[in-house]
């Protein structure tokens, strides 16, 4: 087996898609001020609302939306909390995560009646959309073609994010609440409204993100499947400065990461050490990127 | 009776969280048609039924206990200490590597073995507290990744060089611990032991130098108002690097005495997957960093997932009930926990570290 191959560029586009949607969320949080621990919580709810969804409407793009729309009302417990009853955002993100694995198992077993995962043979995953023209072409066919819709449009929300970001004057207004909410106020913008609408977008994109993860890889859920990636979402937004482009690259390091640790089992190398490097990678990257680190993180202290 | 005064103020809310908790906990029983009454009285026999499993509470809540001790004196200091679980481990996979390796009699191996899984966490906790002092990197984002790197290089540990290779190799362990240094248990047959102890004393002792110290003073004055503490001439820096280094060293003795008491080797995941972590994350914030509150809540979480466990058993209802309620419970106290608490230190301003 060849250590490095086209199909490795592949299969890390494939496992980037989750990181980068829940990454692409948190920024949007981290931009107005508001750390989201609970990335991890709302990916989770997506997964499974996404299977409930297509075993009950048998439609694939409903199911997409429900994913989406339950994450955003798991969202908008946390935005509740954390800016109604301005709760500690840490706090209530940790309780989020064991709130949604509590809920996702329990419904697990009261609506399909089964502990530990679901599978249904029937069920049909997200179709792999062959991109016509670019298809037959040797290593771009292979690499870019013949993924789920959500990956294309993981890519897609990166850079209308971007767009977002710097060119519509809401999102000029969503970075001036994070940078310096005092001031934001003071020019008369609707700090909390903002928040709120990046917190809800959020959620969209988390739930968007599970569907990709119970739908586009496996159709089938398992209890707590996102091991983790919520959490690696977080690193790879913070390690991505929450700009979209930053995160579109680190996103795409913890993906290749995660495909390179597998297929180096076959090389009998510890797999730890694989899985450890992007981590590793983002501490060392911290002392260098330090100083607008501060400028994404510090400043919610004063933001309420 | 100052202390008791605060004791009882800080109980007040949470037990009327726990009542918020219940009830949507039954909310969620009664969404799967079982007997909600049914369901809460065998989810108290499972906690507290018997002497037995009593006792298995009590074990459950020692790791718990401890990291949430560590953790409350570093909130108290106004550090959010996100790395427990990476300390935790790594804490436990030093001491169960000096338990094995250490030539001595059993009972200097046990003593060193429980000084190297503090030190280790202590450390390991150190370290981002000394990135933060020194390079102003946020501790909040370097413990939470800190963490997959400790939990990682220990799973690394025992997957390769000190796996035990003798019996079934499915899992990723060490080598069984020698009878002489295993904790004992404080009843025989019960699955309690030693480290409960630990846990109990820790808490007096956190009490006493909170409450009574110099130490305790700045570690006050700084969670509450870093400004002031400053203009009274408090080392801001040596007051957190020391909260750091007291907290993970707390989460390595919890790690630690859970391979020493309960599992007498150390298994891949047997530390994480049971989330002492963050359920000990938890119980300090219900406990509002109180370290007696703490012995409490801890008990009382574990006690949901010792009681759901007996649910599970004998009911339809799965054991997650115990996250939904816990969970419930946390986003009913954080309300208040920054009403109270939190509130009063941003209104007031200032810099701090690694909190934001």
């Amino acid at each position: 087996m060849e250590l490095l191959d086209w199909s490795l560029v592949s299969s890390t586009i494939r496992m980037v898609t989750p990181i980068l949607l829940a990454a692409l969320g948190g920024a949007l949080c981290a931009r107005v001020g508001i750390f989201n621990v609970g990335l991890e919580g709302m990916v989770l709810v997506g997964a499974f609302s996404a299977i409930v969804g297509n075993h009950f409407t048998g439609n694939l793009f409903l199911a997409i939306l429900i994913a989406a729309l339950t994450s955003v009302l798991f969202s908008l417990l946390f935005a509740y909390m954390t800016i109604k009853l301005k709760a500690n955002e840490i706090v209530v993100g940790v309780a989020i995560n064991f709130l949604a694995l509590g809920l996702t198992t329990f419904a697990l077993r009261a609506i399909f009646g089964v502990k530990g995962a679901f599978y249904d043979k029937d069920m049909a995953g997200l179709p792999k959309w062959d991109i016509p023209g670019l298809q037959h072409i040797p290593v771009v066919g292979e690499v870019v073609s013949g993924h789920s819709p959500l990956v294309y449009l993981a890519f897609v929300a990166a850079i209308a994010l971007y767009l977002f970001f710097y060119k519509t004057v809401t999102g000029f207004r969503v970075l001036a609440v994070g940078s310096n909410p005092v001031a934001a106020r003071s020019l008369g913008l609707k700090v909390a409204g903002l928040q709120v609408l990046a917190i809800v977008m959020c959620g969209a994109l988390c739930g968007i993100a599970g569907a990709q993860l119970s739908l586009g890889q496996v159709t089938m859920f398992s209890e707590g499947m996102t091991a983790g990636r919520g959490f690696i979402a977080l690193v790879a937004m913070m390690m991505g400065q929450s700009h979209p482009l930053g995160i579109l690259a680190s996103s795409f390091l913890f993906g290749l990461m995660d495909a390179l640790s597998i297929r180096l089992q076959g090389f009998s190398l510890p797999t730890q050490f694989t899985s450890m490097l992007p981590y590793l990678l983002t501490v060392v990257a911290m002392f260098f990127l330090k100083d607008r680190m501060k400028g994404a993180s510090h400043n919610q202290q004063s933001t309420r | 009776m100052a202390a008791i005064k605060e004791l009882g103020k800080s109980l007040v809310q949470p037990l009327l969280a726990v009542v918020i908790g219940l009830l949507i906990g039954a909310l969620v029983i009664a969404s799967v048609g079982e007997s909600i009454l049914g369901t809460y009285q065998e989810m108290w026999k499972g906690a507290f039924g018997s002497f037995y499993f009593f006792t298995s509470t009590l074990a459950r809540a020692t790791p718990i206990m401890l990291i949430a001790l560590g953790l409350s004196l570093a909130f108290r200091a106004g550090v959010f200490n996100l790395g427990a679980e990476g300390q935790m481990v790594l804490g436990a996979i030093s001491a169960t590597l000096v338990a094995i390796y250490l030539p001595a009699p059993g009972v200097v191996k046990l003593v060193a073995a429980i000084f190297t899984g503090m030190a280790a966490g202590g450390l390991w906790a150190l370290l981002p507290g000394f990135m933060e002092a020194r390079f102003r990197i946020p501790l909040l984002i370097s413990t939470l990744l800190f963490n997959y790197i400790a939990v990682l290089f220990a799973s690394y540990l025992v997957t390769e060089p000190f796996r035990d290779r003798s019996g079934s190799a499915a899992l990723a362990q060490t080598v069984m611990l020698d009878k002489s240094v295993w904790l004992p248990k404080l009843f025989a047959g019960m699955s309690v032991h030693a480290g409960f102890l630990f846990a109990i004393v820790g808490a007096a002792i956190l009490f006493w130098v909170i409450r009574f110290t110099p130490f305790g003073y700045e570690v006050k004055m700084l969670g509450q108002n870093p400004l002031f503490a400053q203009y009274g001439g408090i080392n801001g820096i040596r007051v957190m690097l020391t909260g750091m280094f007291a907290s993970g060293g707390l989460a390595g003795l919890a790690g630690t005495v859970e391979v020493l008491g309960a599992h007498y080797r150390f298994v891949d995941g047997a530390l994480t997957v049971p989330n002492f972590a963050w359920t000990g994350l938890m119980a300090t914030l219900l406990a509002n960093s109180h370290p007696v509150g703490v012995v409490f809540t801890s008990i009382l979480l574990a006690a949901f997932q010792t009681g759901a466990m007996g649910v599970e058993r004998n009911t339809e209802v799965p054991l997650e009930l115990a996250s939904v309620i816990s969970a419930v419970l946390i986003l009913f106290i954080s309300a208040k926990f920054s009403y109270d608490w939190w509130k009063k230190r941003k209104a007031k301003g200032g810099e701090s570290h690694g909190t934001a």
